[in-house]
Order: structure tokens, then C-alpha cells, then sequence
């Protein structure tokens, strides 16, 4: 047990979690933030915040895992490298867990151009690998500088993995990289292309990957077939399947075959081995998470068993 | 690296004219050819021979998620993803295991001065021109004075 989060016991346990995800409002108001956490409350296990997405200006992820605690969520903070460097992401680590935070997804960040503010200097100061290798080096009680931190923070550190962009044996080497510097839990994008997600599913498999990192599965409703169109044109990175696009397209009541095809990919995600949980992306539609879950049988949400004082067992011997 | 290379180095720093004119002449050989971006740390020989740092995210360490089906940057469709090629070529030169190595973060002092010097006194990684992967343990040094 690194953290005793909520998350890490859940995951520890041998449980199958189930993480939402929701972006900070762009205003001064927490008020949104609370309103969203009514829908997460008791159907997942902890919330991702987003921490500028697409490099649009919203409410800093930090404050806004403050206002989800407040709220009754278990929070994940996000980093990117976009916005901070070095001095500013560690100083703001040791905030964010006095603050109560435990859960840090690192990432590198999207390029500045796409939000609503690209003539921004992107700070690139470290990259997402570098970044949960400070992570790890921080629970150990040290700075990047190597100075001694008294007391270290205790993270339960995340990165993030995309199965669907090419080359795959690259991808396997950065996603053991992110193992090997300290990660403990990996989020994926949404699936939308089973075949892909599949193949890279079974050369993690190969390289051992899901015995050493607990990974987490993407999964994400959509309302229309542009979105999806949206998604597969313009969003790099993203696979949609041929499949995908024809049955939103034919479909009656587009709305209802979107959470059909969520709560689908997500049982079909339950049986997968190696696949230790799902992390549901409703952007901008945080109301349908309870139906999702509800539908896909994963309620009611476990709770996680007392900590005891002398489970201090790395990922690799417990999972 | 060793004595004798430490010493050139040492040499080379105190004379500011013989240090630009080395500078120089790696910027001439490394930018037309690798397409440099004079970061000073070099990782040509870990990553086949093509510069990372002209990754828009300056990415080390591999791609991020963004890289196109048709091996395009996110960022510049008319580009290509640098680490895309990276694979390509360590894939053709055999030398893919050496992408696993873990590249440590950028120090920002060696920006714009000689790596070939850096390398010598022992800063940054020593080039590695075997396909195995060699883990090497570097010891904290000064960065070199700047004038």
C-alpha cells in the first residue's frame, strides 16, 4: 500500500473499479463542481480532474479535487508538463496532498495550439515519464534536485496509455518505461475499436505489463455519430471502427444505442483479463454515469476493507 | 569519461575562442545533418540517429498519445512524428532496445553549449554506439562556464 486511497485499497482488494471523469467549470464558481459530484457519489470509486484539457483555460485541477473531496468524490488529480515546470509541479504536489489529495494521473499534456489560447508558451519542462519518476522520487522523501523532503508525500501515481496509436512496440516500451518509473495505475483512452484494443491488450499481456500496473480502461458514451465523426477526424490519436460509426448511424434513437454500446464495451471490458477496471469519460454528460454503471452490473460499488499496518507490499508482489 | 578526455574538456573550457570554434564545428555537422536543436545533452546514438528534441513536446522519453494513423505529428499534419521515425530507423539499424533507455529530465544549463564537451567531461551520457543497452550511473558535475 502506497497511498491508502480509496482507489489503491479498492485495487489492492482485487476489485474491479470504476473511475469517472469530469472537467473543471470555466468560471469562478465550485458550485458545478458539487453539482457534477452528485452524479458520481456512490457509483464510482474516484473521479478524475481534468487539468486544462485540450489546453482550454478552466479552473485549476488542484482546487477543483478540493471542491470534489468537498463534495464526496474521491478525486485524481491530473498533471500535465504543459503549463508548469519542475518547481511549479512539485511545489504544487506537496499543496495538493496536504490538501487531502492522494490519486495523481501524470500526462504530458496537449499541445498548446489546440485550446483557446495557442499563442501560450508551452513549458514542456519534463515529460509525463520524467514526471512520475519525480512523483515516485517524492514518496521516497526526495526532491528532483535530490534535496530531502521531510515528510514525503505518499501518491498513488498514474499515467496514461494510448492503445490505438501506432507503432504498438513502441507504445509497449513507453507504457514499460511508465511502469519502471514508478507508475501504479495506467488510464487509457475510450475504445471504440475493439480489434485494436485487443491486439495491444494481448502484447501488454506478453510483456507482463498488467501483472506489474493496474490498468484502468477507457470507455466513453456518445450522443450522435458526429461525435464520433468528430472524434475519429479530428482528435489525433483516436480509432474509431468502421462498425462503430454504421451502427450509431443506423440507429433510431442515437442517444439510447450510445449508452447500449458504453454498457456493451463495458461488460466486454469485465471479462477481459488483465483489465482491472474502467474509467468512464462522459464529457460534458456527467448524468448518465449512474445509468451506465447501473446497467453494466457494477453496482452497488464495494467498499474498501480497513487498511492493516503491515501491508506495505509493492504492485508487483500483489497484484 | 576518462582522464584524457576530462582534460580536453577542461582545456577547451578555459579558452573561450577554441570553445566557440568547437561549438561551431558541431553545429555546422550535427545541425545540417541530424537537425540539432543545440540542447546539449545529446541522445543521437540512444535514439538511431535522429534528434527528439525537434518534437514539438520536446518528448524524450517516446511519443505521446497524439501521433497520426498515417504517421503524422498531431501538432503539424505536414510533419512527421518524430519518434514515428525514431522507431523506423532503430527498427531498420537493429538498435530498438537501446529505446528503452530512460532519459533523464533536460538540464537547462547545457541548452546552447557543446555537447561533444559535456560529453568528454563526463556530464551527459558518453555516445553509445552498441545496439545493447549499457545502463550508466553519471556523477553530479558543474555545468561549463558561459561567456
Amino acid at each position: 500500500m502506497v497511498s491508502g486511497s480509496r482507489l489503491e485499497r479498492l485495487l489492492r482488494q482485487g476489485e474491479f473499479v470504476v473511475c469517472g471523469e469530469m472537467s473543471p467549470p470555466q468560471g469562478a464558481d465550485k458550485a458545478p463542481i458539487l453539482k457534477k459530484c452528485e452524479y458520481f457519489r456512490g457509483y464510482v470509486d474516484a473521479v478524475n480532474l481534468t487539468d486544462n484539457q485540450t489546453a482550454i483555460v478552466r479552473m485549476s485541477s488542484i482546487m477543483s479535487s478540493v471542491f470534489a473531496i468537498e463534495g464526496g468524490c474521491e478525486p485524481i488529480m491530473q498533471m500535465t508538463c504543459r503549463d508548469r515546470n519542475r518547481l511549479a509541479q512539485q511545489s504544487d504536489l506537496l499543496g495538493a496532498y496536504a490538501a487531502g489529495i492522494r490519486n495523481v494521473l501524470c500526462l504530458t499534456g496537449d499541445y498548446q495550439t489546440f485550446g483557446n489560447q495557442g499563442d501560450a508558451k508551452g513549458v514542456f519542462d519534463l515529460d509525463s515519464v520524467q514526471l512520475i519518476h519525480t512523483v515516485a522520487d517524492m514518496n521516497s522523501g526526495r526532491l528532483l534536485s535530490g534535496d530531502e523532503l521531510k515528510p514525503p508525500p505518499a501518491f498513488f501515481i498514474g499515467g496514461a496509455a494510448n492503445p490505438f496509436a501506432e507503432p504498438l512496440e513502441m507504445r509497449i516500451i513507453r507504457l514499460e518505461k511508465k511502469v519502471a518509473a514508478g507508475a501504479h495505475f495506467i488510464q487509457t483512452q475510450p475504445v471504440f475499436d475493439w480489434p485494436k484494443f485487443e491486439k495491444w491488450m494481448s502484447a501488454v499481456r506478453d510483456a507482463g505489463l498488467d501483472q506489474r500496473v493496474f490498468i484502468i480502461v477507457g470507455v466513453m458514451p456518445v450522443r450522435s455519430v458526429k461525435a464520433l465523426l468528430y472524434m475519429r477526424d479530428e482528435v489525433p490519436g483516436m480509432s474509431i471502427s468502421e462498425e462503430c460509426i454504421k451502427r450509431m448511424e443506423s440507429a433510431q434513437d442515437p442517444k439510447e444505442e450510445g449508452v447500449k454500446m458504453c454498457v456493451e464495451t463495458m461488460q466486454r471490458l469485465r471479462e477481459t483479463p488483465g483489465v482491472r477496471g474502467i474509467h468512464i469519460m462522459p464529457v460534458m454528460w456527467e448524468s448518465i454515469t449512474p445509468r451506465l454503471v447501473e446497467e453494466a452490473g457494477l453496482l452497488p460499488r464495494p467498499e474498501p476493507l480497513p487498511v492493516e499496518e503491515e501491508t506495505t507490499a509493492e504492485p508487483a508482489e500483489t497484484s | 569519461m576518462s582522464k584524457l578526455t576530462e582534460a580536453i574538456a577542461e582545456f577547451t573550457e578555459r579558452h573561450p575562442t577554441l570553445y566557440r570554434c568547437v561549438l561551431f564545428g558541431e553545429n555546422v555537422f550535427k545541425k545540417a545533418i541530424f537537425g540539432c536543436q543545440d540542447c546539449g545533452q545529446c541522445v543521437l546514438s540512444y535514439n538511431a540517429f535522429v534528434c527528439c528534441m525537434r518534437c514539438p513536446k520536446q518528448m524524450r522519453n517516446g511519443p505521446c498519445g497524439g501521433t497520426r494513423p498515417n504517421g503524422r505529428c498531431e501538432v503539424y499534419p505536414n510533419r512527421p512524428c518524430i519518434w514515428w521515425l525514431i522507431y523506423k530507423r532503430a527498427k531498420w539499424m537493429g538498435r530498438v532496445a537501446k529505446l528503452k533507455k530512460y532519459h533523464v529530465p533536460v538540464d537547462r544549463r547545457l541548452e546552447h553549449t557543446s555537447a561533444w564537451m559535456n560529453m568528454f567531461a563526463g556530464r551527459i551520457l558518453p555516445l553509445d554506439l552498441s545496439k545493447e543497452l549499457r545502463e550508466i550511473e553519471l556523477p553530479k558535475k558543474d555545468p561549463p562556464p558561459k561567456w
